[in-house]
């Protein structure tokens, strides 16, 4: 079987990424790997969740993201009254010559960037309508199911502070992201250059450098990049060791609950193979998959509570692994 | 660089060239290792090949190194994956490699991505020709330790000379003894018990030759000589005592003249003798059969053998009341009686032969086992028979045959250990089976030991007191048999190893050589 040739030239779809990257930096200061673990998710045609205090430009991120690929960008402040019907839409009744009939009003959700911003303050059944539609792509509103708009990409966040009143995902549903990314708050240097360009009297436009097409178009080159065994074993190797029935390492043993599912697996590859795409090669590597593990398994390890009584976190837990297991002997 | 099997055919000859080196460093590694194993084992435990050992691992190490290189020479796969680590090509050409027959949408750029990428690498960089420098330290430093354990002498060389020499003395003595063997049944009408010695001689010589050392070795010899000593029959001296009593009665007759020349020559030629005088009866006048009637009686009154003495006597009495029937019929059972002696003499004689074989392993067995012992024990038993007339203490055939025919051979077989007893008794000279160091004329010195004469010994002998004293002496020479035949006992019952055994032999045969 011959597969289909992608649509676009690989090469274009680095210099795609490149651009979007380069674009994107004009407008958010500092923060390089969010701005590349995005593109990443964007591209792997994945959905992320970032987790970062207020004011650290989290929409300026996806609002620039919206500017720089023209996609429809819509956001979403999740509160407690949210429901779900706000989100994928309602009917509503509408009188047309007399007569009067149901008719579908979209909800946010219908559009290619939307930002879901403190997803952890709306109730699970809200909570529950947008994974639906993360995962399904489509909303169902009274016997009907629509199609959601391609690309879709879902930007959710949540603040690790202010817990209270709040109703944190699930482990489930924190699976069904691709990446989860921590936005952390800048440096002095960046803070001033940060000071500077939002309190002069213009704030930088950015210009388009993709549309839509291009967008499915490299996340379809992005699947097609290859990848060899023992490499696909070192992946492996990986969330394996995440296990705590399964890893020879002791703080695995001692302090993780669940290890990262098979869709950790999946997100881990597909994301190196982005990666490799955005370093200009057509080939996935380890460091692509060492550079991806964070963000693509820090929410799928689900710790004890001795890991947070000792203070010990995903990220600590997944460079063990990352430095205890060997690539050379991956797939031996 | 055109594609990926030139890739491959560069990096597999880097890696050949660098694996060489570093197995030639394991084989130098392990040959030095081996030679210095040898070489401690050597000064620990007497290794006799061990140049020969040490030799042989060297070509051993090289051999397994070289078939070890061979055996890990790395797939193309592996040397992909090898140079994408070192060089950093970050899996471009394991990958390419892997799906070089694929024909997937990228795989035509991945493949040129990674020959552009390996064109700019130094592919030979991935297997550089480098060597662990501890281990080539490690190395030398056992060569050197193995070069100066060589150099320096071994403890161990002694103990192997030992070993040489205890196997030399060893395969000597087999030697003698299957020497004795072939000679004993080499004669042409040998003896009864011909078999049954050649046997024991076979086991000794087989137990000899593969005892782990020369004192083992002797353990075996002196159970042989007791064995062979069974063999021989005790009554054997009375009776040749009782014939060479009637040769002297008969040549004071003149009808016995012939039969006592004959008796002396040998029983044999005795028996044929007597059988002539016996069918010459007839023809003798009376004064000759009374004489002959009365030089039987008194070899009979004279006789030590019972049964011979019976019938001396029977031959006597008949001729005597002149019934030369009866007479002629006790000198045939007479003869027939005599002829039994010859056998068993010459059963002696063979016993006598066997024994002086295994003496003379002994001695040499004796000697290295001495000699193994520290060299100092070996002389010891020659340097007491210094008073003696003649301190030969060689093992040779007792002098038996010299005896002066007059009942007083002196000649005796008081040979070391087994031979004691046999002809000593009588002082029959012929009949001397005793092996080991008999001596030749004794000297004219005495020597008296206190204690009271035997009763059966010569009780003309006078019994001096000693300078001061007032016990009665007794010339040595009549307990000597008596004390060696004690301290043969002894050394039988108790757990006194071979050599030791010997050297107490010895010193009683050289006492012997004193008291004569």
């Amino acid at each position: 079987m011959i597969a289909e040739e992608p649509q676009i030239d690989p090469a274009r779809v680095t210099e795609l990424t490149q651009a979007l990257e380069t674009e994107l930096a004009r407008l958010i200061v500092g923060q390089k790997e969010l701005v590349r673990d995005t593109v990443i998710a964007l591209i792997g045609g994945g959905h992320m969740l970032l987790e970062g205090v207020p004011g650290l430009g989290k929409t300026v991120l996806v609002r620039s993201l919206g500017q720089a690929l023209q996609l429809k960008f819509a956001r979403i402040q999740f509160t407690p009254d949210l429901m779900p019907a706000d989100i994928v839409g309602t009917n509503v009744i509408r009188e047309d010559r007399g007569k009067r009939e149901f008719q579908y009003q979209a909800g946010p959700l219908f559009a290619n960037l939307v930002l879901a911003d403190e997803v952890n303050r709306a109730t699970p059944k809200t909570q529950s309508a947008l994974l639906e539609a993360m995962q399904e792509r489509t909303v169902t509103v009274g016997t009907e199911t629509r199609t959601l708009p391609v690309p879709f990409f879902v930007l959710a966040t949540q603040n690790p502070i202010e817990l209270e009143g709040t109703y944190p995902l699930p482990e489930a549903q924190l699976d069904r992201f691709f990446f989860k990314a921590l936005v952390p708050f800048p440096d002095e240097r960046e803070l001033l250059e940060i000071a500077r360009r939002t309190t002069g009297a213009s704030i930088p436009e950015l210009k388009a450098v993709a549309g839509a097409d291009e967008i499915l178009a490299a996340q379809q080159v992005a699947r097609e990049v290859p990848i060899a065994e023992h490499v696909l074993a070192y992946a492996g190797k990986l969330v394996t060791s995440t296990h705590p029935e399964r890893t020879e390492l002791e703080s695995v043993k001692r302090y993780v609950r669940f290890g990262a599912s098979p869709r950790g697996l999946q997100t881990l590859v597909l994301a190196s193979k982005v990666r490799a795409l955005l370093e200009g090669r057509y080939n996935v590597a380890f460091d692509d998959l060492i550079a991806v593990a964070h963000p693509a398994l820090r929410h799928r390890i689900f710790l004890q509570f001795e890991a947070e009584a000792d203070d010990v976190t995903a990220d600590q837990l997944i460079d063990e692994i990352l430095e205890k297991t060997d690539k050379a002997k991956a797939g031996a | 660089m055109t594609t990926l099997e030139s890739v491959v055919g560069t990096l597999r000859r880097s890696s050949a060239r660098s694996s060489a080196a570093r197995y030639a460093v394991h084989a130098f590694f392990a040959g030095a290792a081996w030679v210095l194993l040898v070489v401690i084992a050597a000064r620990l435990t007497p290794l006799e090949q061990w140049v020969r050992v040490a030799e042989y691992g060297i070509p051993v190490a090289f051999a397994l190194a070289a078939a070890m290189w061979i055996a890990g020479r790395p797939s193309p796969m592996k040397l992909m994956r090898n140079a994408d680590l070192r060089l950093g090509l970050n899996e471009r050409l394991s990958t390419a490699w892997e799906r070089r027959t694929a024909d997937g949408p990228l795989d035509a750029s991945l493949q040129r991505d990674a020959l552009a990428h390996a064109a700019r690498a130094r592919l030979s960089s991935a297997y550089p020709l480098a060597v662990r420098r501890r281990e080539l330290l490690l190395t030398g430093a056992i060569a050197v330790a193995a070069a100066a354990l060589i150099l320096l002498p071994n403890p161990m060389s002694a103990v192997i000379a030992q070993r040489h020499a205890d196997q030399t003395a060893q395969r000597h003595a087999a030697a003698t003894i299957s020497t004795t063997q072939k000679k004993l049944a080499a004669k042409p009408s040998p003896p009864p018990v011909d078999p049954k010695v050649q046997q024991i001689l076979q086991d000794t010589e087989t137990k000899v030759a593969g005892a782990p050392n020369p004192r083992q070795a002797l353990q075996s010899i002196t159970p042989a000589e007791q064995q062979l000593l069974q063999l021989s029959d005790p009554q054997t001296p009375a009776r040749a005592s009782t014939a060479s009593n009637l040769a002297a009665s008969l040549s004071t007759t003149a009808a016995g003249q012939n039969a006592s020349q004959a008796l002396n020559a040998s029983p044999a030629k005795g028996a044929q003798s007597i059988r002539q005088l016996a069918s010459q009866l007839q023809s003798l006048t009376p004064e000759q059969r009374a004489e002959i009637a009365k030089a039987l009686a008194n070899a009979a009154q004279h006789a030590q053998d019972p049964q011979m003495a019976s019938t001396l006597q029977q031959a006597s009495s008949a001729l005597a009341r002149g019934d030369l029937s009866a007479a002629s019929q006790s000198l045939n059972s007479l003869a027939g009686q005599l002829e039994s002696l010859q056998q068993q003499e010459n059963s002696d004689q063979e016993i006598a032969s066997a024994i002086n074989g295994l003496e003379a392993a002994r001695q040499q067995l004796a000697s290295q086992a001495d000699r193994d012992a520290g060299g100092s024990q070996s002389t010891s038993a020659g340097g007491t028979s210094g008073a003696g007339a003649s301190p030969s203490s060689g093992p040779g055939n007792g002098s038996g045959n010299s005896g002066s025919g007059n009942n007083q051979g002196t000649g005796t077989g008081t040979g070391n250990g087994s031979g004691a007893g046999n002809g000593g008794t009588g002082g029959v000279g012929n009949s001397g089976s005793g092996a080991g160091s008999g001596q030749g004329a004794a000297g004219t010195e005495r020597v008296y030991v206190p204690g009271q004469p035997l009763p059966s010994e010569s009780e003309s002998d006078p019994t001096p007191l000693g300078p001061g004293q007032d016990v009665p002496m007794t010339p040595l020479t009549q307990v000597i048999q008596q004390y060696q035949q004690a301290a043969l006992d002894v050394t039988g019952q108790s757990l006194i190893p071979g050599s030791e055994r010997d050297l107490i032999r010895q010193y009683f045969s050289s006492l012997g050589e004193t008291a004569q």
